[in-house]
Formats: structure tokens, C-alpha cells, sequence
């Protein structure tokens, strides 16, 4: 079987238009929340979100055509520009590739079409909303010709993406393949969806302080805009053009918890066998494990769950894993948030240092283990988990790992 | 029918190409009559969609989208200078142009 590495990645979120910017960012705490500014959100219950900043307009015309960026949406855009900076760091020149063994899977929850979008186009609609928009312009703009697709599972849809991305190389049926995922659902209709079902914080006063996982007081996510993609190929691909090689993907869970279409299992049990699925699949045992960056949405529910599934999965070892909340920072960026937080994970262990969680000054009691608070640390990371929960009982934890 | 004069095709061929030139932002050398619209210049389906309604409304055609529609399919234009070709028969032929089969 052929060992996955990634020779590429890079970021769009509401802390920066690129990787190098994300990481300076998160390593000082810093907070990409404030006020809604991409509709009227007076009306809505919660007027706060984490908008990818507004430099991005300026940004986009150097990467995409005129005529193609008429053809997509805010969000389809930021994903193709971070795949032109992930294959740009990748090195790759698909010239010289068989393309015919080179694939795009992204998870996408949405498109973005909505009411935020600006001028919008009738001639244009269809375009602009079908869901495999980003996977097929990127799948354009190199040619490739290997399968080019979306996966939708909500908010572990680019974790899924980057499991089926794995498999592909892992049996041997592509080289390369293009993962990763946008999403941004800073629309009214969205907004007022999740705050009729208590999902969201309302804390608007003090935007920066609103998401706050595993904290006492924590009442819901704040919604994230975000892009991330990742190039992942074969060992073999990679060390036959000379390739840097930032880390590889030792394996993967998907499961379902076949359980409520909202709701988590009762006490994580679904998460704990997903977790300890993931480590099976890809040979690790728990001493081995040195972060974890958690799903950490801060919200009841799921930060107690995820909390006991991985005492369930790690016994005492658990209080000995750092343990951190991007969505602290960048907020929760739905579809995108696997493949996003996959790539800080990485960059955690390519720099050495575990991205803190922010905004955890009231320690909930229930919730004792070491969740990184406020502060980012120096750690060597050898191997870690990226964990992504969905609606609809969408478990996805990715094993990352140095590579040696 | 509509009277076609060689400054009409002139007229056609420079809105064509001005169009090209700026849809695609591509330089005019680059650009001839045998040149593949999506092959050669990224261009898409959707630009003939919208010379015709430039031309419609320049030309005052009456004529359908969908009447267009069945031409295409059994005339597809690939090039731009067959692209230029089918324009002018619509022009001469508007709605009777499913007639010249």
C-alpha cells in the first residue's frame, strides 16, 4: 500500500489570506470574530460571525480571470486561490504528471449562492450554486483529468474529503489528489436557521470573546468563513520530482453514529469508537498521540462529549495530551473546518507549537483536561488527531504524523 | 430578412473579437478566425449566449434563444470565425433560421 504525505497546503480564513499570516495569527490568540458586516444582521439574534477579511476582494484578481470569477461566488473564489497556493508550495507542475491519475475531492457543504452574495446574476445562478463548482474550476485550471468531486457531511465534509483523497493514493488509484473545502454561511437565512436551534453564541457586545470552548460559560460556535486546501500524494510521487514533504496521513475514521440527525450520542460513545477507529486504522497506539486538535465548537453538548470520549479512548494518558480549539479563534468554518484544521495541525508539527484556546478563562469543572488555555506552547509533536463532528452523525477523526 | 451589407460583417467581427478580447483578456494577436473559443482562450458556452443578446439588441432580432438553441446543436461553432459566420445568418434569418436545414 502506498504511504500518503502532503507537499502542500495553505489557508484562507478570518485571521489571513495565507498560511504564513493564519499561523502568526493563532500562535499569538489572536481572534478573527467581530460584527457581521457582509449582511444587515440588526434583525438577527446573533450579529457576529468570523468574515474572511475584506482585503480578500483585492486579492482574488490575481489569481482568476475576469470571466471565470463572474462565474463564482465569494467562497468558490477563496478556494481556488488557496489551491493555486497549496499546488504553488507543492512545486508540482501537473505538466509533467500523468493526469489522468490526478484528482480533486473537496468537501462542500454549500456554495454560498445566498443572499450575502454581491451583484448577483441570473445567467449566472446555476453556476455559481452547483455544488462541485470548486472542484470542477480547479479540475480546469490544471487540466486534470482523474475524478474531480464534492462530499457533503456538514462540518466533517473536507475531513471526508481528505479521507476519500487518502484512499484514492493509499489503493493505488491516483498520484495526486486536491482536497480541502470552503464554506461561509454568514447569510440571514443561515444565521436565523442555527439560532432557532440554540446552536449559536449571542454574546455580540464582545465579539472577539464569544467563542469559547470548553469554558464554563460557553453558549454556542460562532460562524467561521474559511478555505483550506491540501495537495496529498503518494510517497512515490513525491520523492520522484524531489518533493518537500510536510507531513504524512497515517489513516482515518469516517463513521456514523446512526443515532439523531442533531443531537450527539449520549456521553460521546460514538466519537470514542470513532477516535479509537482512527488510531486502529492507522497503526498508532495512545502513547503515541501527542495533540489532539479538537472539533472544540463551544457548545454544551459536544465540547462534554468530545471531552469524555477521549478520556474513554486514552485513560489517564488523556490528561497528558495537549489539547486545543482552532474554532476559539477562526470560529467554526462548517464544511471547511476539517481540511482548515488539519493543516494547522500540521503546522503544529512542522513548527513545534500547540495553537492555543483562546477565550478559556472560567474552566468548566466537568471538563478537566489540558485544553491549551489562552497561551500557545512549545511542544514536539510527533502524531496527532484532527477531530470533526457533524449533524447528521458525521464522525471524521484524521492521524497525522512527522515525516520521518 | 435583413439586408447584409460588408459593413455589417465588419461591424460583427469587431464587436466578436472586442468581446473576446476583454471576456478572455487576451491580446488581439492572439486572436484569428480559426481560433477555438474554449480550446485555445478558456472561453465558455455562455459568451455565444451573450454576443447574441448584444446582437439583439443592436440589430433588433426577433428571435428566440431556444430557436438559436436547435441551430446550434446540429451547427455547433467552434471558432471564432464560425462564430462570426452563424451570426450573420441569424441576423439575415432571425426565426427562419431552423428553415435552412
Amino acid at each position: 500500500m502506498e504511504r500518503v504525505v502532503v507537499t502542500g497546503m495553505s489557508l484562507i480564513t478570518s485571521l489571513g489570506l495565507t498560511l504564513e499570516e493564519n499561523w502568526t495569527n493563532l500562535v499569538a490568540g489572536k481572534s478573527g470574530v467581530s460584527k457581521i458586516t457582509l449582511f444587515d444582521a440588526s434583525e438577527c439574534e446573533t450579529r457576529i460571525a468570523a468574515e474572511i477579511p475584506a482585503s480578500f476582494d483585492a486579492l482574488w484578481g490575481a489569481y482568476i480571470k475576469k470571466r471565470s470569477a463572474d462565474q463564482m461566488t465569494r467562497i468558490t473564489k477563496a478556494c481556488f486561490v488557496c489551491a493555486k497556493e497549496a499546488v504553488n508550495q507543492s512545486g508540482i507542475n501537473f505538466e509533467e504528471q500523468d493526469k489522468s491519475r490526478c484528482a480533486v475531492i473537496l468537501g462542500v457543504v454549500t456554495t454560498a449562492n445566498t443572499s450575502s452574495e454581491k451583484n448577483p446574476q441570473l445567467q449566472t445562478r446555476i453556476l455559481k450554486s452547483m455544488n462541485n463548482a470548486m472542484s470542477a474550476w480547479i479540475s480546469l485550471e490544471y487540466k486534470l483529468e482523474g475524478p474531480n468531486f464534492t462530499v457533503a457531511s456538514a462540518c466533517a465534509s473536507s475531513a471526508y474529503a481528505i479521507s476519500l483523497g487518502y484512499e484514492m493514493i493509499r489503493s493505488g488509484a491516483a498520484d495526486v489528489v486536491i482536497v480541502g473545502g470552503a464554506d461561509s454561511i454568514v447569510n440571514k437565512e443561515e444565521i436565523e436557521g442555527f439560532n432557532h436551534l440554540y446552536a449559536l453564541s449571542t454574546e455580540n457586545d464582545v465579539p472577539e470573546k464569544a467563542t469559547k470552548p470548553f469554558s464554563k460559560n460557553r453558549d454556542g460556535f460562532v460562524i467561521g468563513e474559511g478555505a483550506g486546501v491540501m495537495i496529498l500524494e503518494s510517497e512515490a510521487s513525491a520523492k520522484a520530482r524531489n518533493a518537500k514533504i510536510l507531513a504524512e496521513i497515517a489513516g482515518y475514521a469516517i463513521t456514523s453514529e446512526a443515532y439523531n440527525i442533531m443531537a450527539p450520542m449520549k456521553d460521546g460513545e460514538g466519537i470514542a469508537k470513532t477516535i479509537a477507529k482512527a488510531l486502529k486504522n492507522s497503526q498508532t497506539n495512545i502513547a503515541q498521540v501527542d495533540y489532539i486538535n479538537s472539533h472544540g465548537s463551544s457548545t454544551m453538548l459536544i465540547d462534554k462529549y468530545e471531552t469524555m470520549a477521549i478520556k474513554k479512548v486514552f485513560g489517564e494518558r488523556a490528561y497528558n495530551i495537549p489539547i486545543s480549539s482552532s474554532k476559539s479563534m477562526i470560529g467554526h468554518t462548517i464544511g471547511a473546518a476539517g481540511v482548515i484544521e488539519l493543516v494547522i495541525t500540521i503546522q503544529s508539527i512542522i513548527k513545534g507549537i500547540v495553537t492555543p484556546t483562546i477565550n478559556l478563562d472560567e474552566p468548566d469543572p466537568e471538563l478537566d483536561l489540558d485544553y491549551v488555555p489562552n497561551v500557545a506552547r512549545n511542544h514536539t509533536i510527533n502524531c496527532a488527531l484532527s477531530n470533526s463532528f457533524a449533524f447528521g452523525g458525521h464522525n471524521a477523526v484524521l492521524v497525522v504524523k512527522k515525516y520521518l | 430578412m435583413a439586408k447584409i451589407t460588408e459593413n455589417t460583417r465588419n461591424e460583427v467581427k469587431e464587436t466578436v473579437y472586442s468581446f473576446f478580447i476583454e471576456e478572455c483578456e487576451v491580446d488581439a494577436s492572439a486572436l484569428n478566425d480559426e481560433t477555438n473559443i474554449i480550446r485555445d482562450i478558456d472561453g465558455d458556452s455562455l459568451m455565444f449566449l451573450e454576443l447574441i443578446e448584444i446582437f439583439k439588441k443592436k440589430y433588433q432580432l426577433h428571435i428566440e434563444l431556444k430557436t438559436i438553441g436547435k441551430y446550434v446543436v446540429k451547427h455547433p461553432a467552434e471558432t471564432i470565425g464560425a462564430l462570426i459566420d452563424m451570426t450573420m445568418l441569424i441576423i439575415e434569418h432571425e426565426d427562419r433560421i431552423v428553415n435552412l436545414d
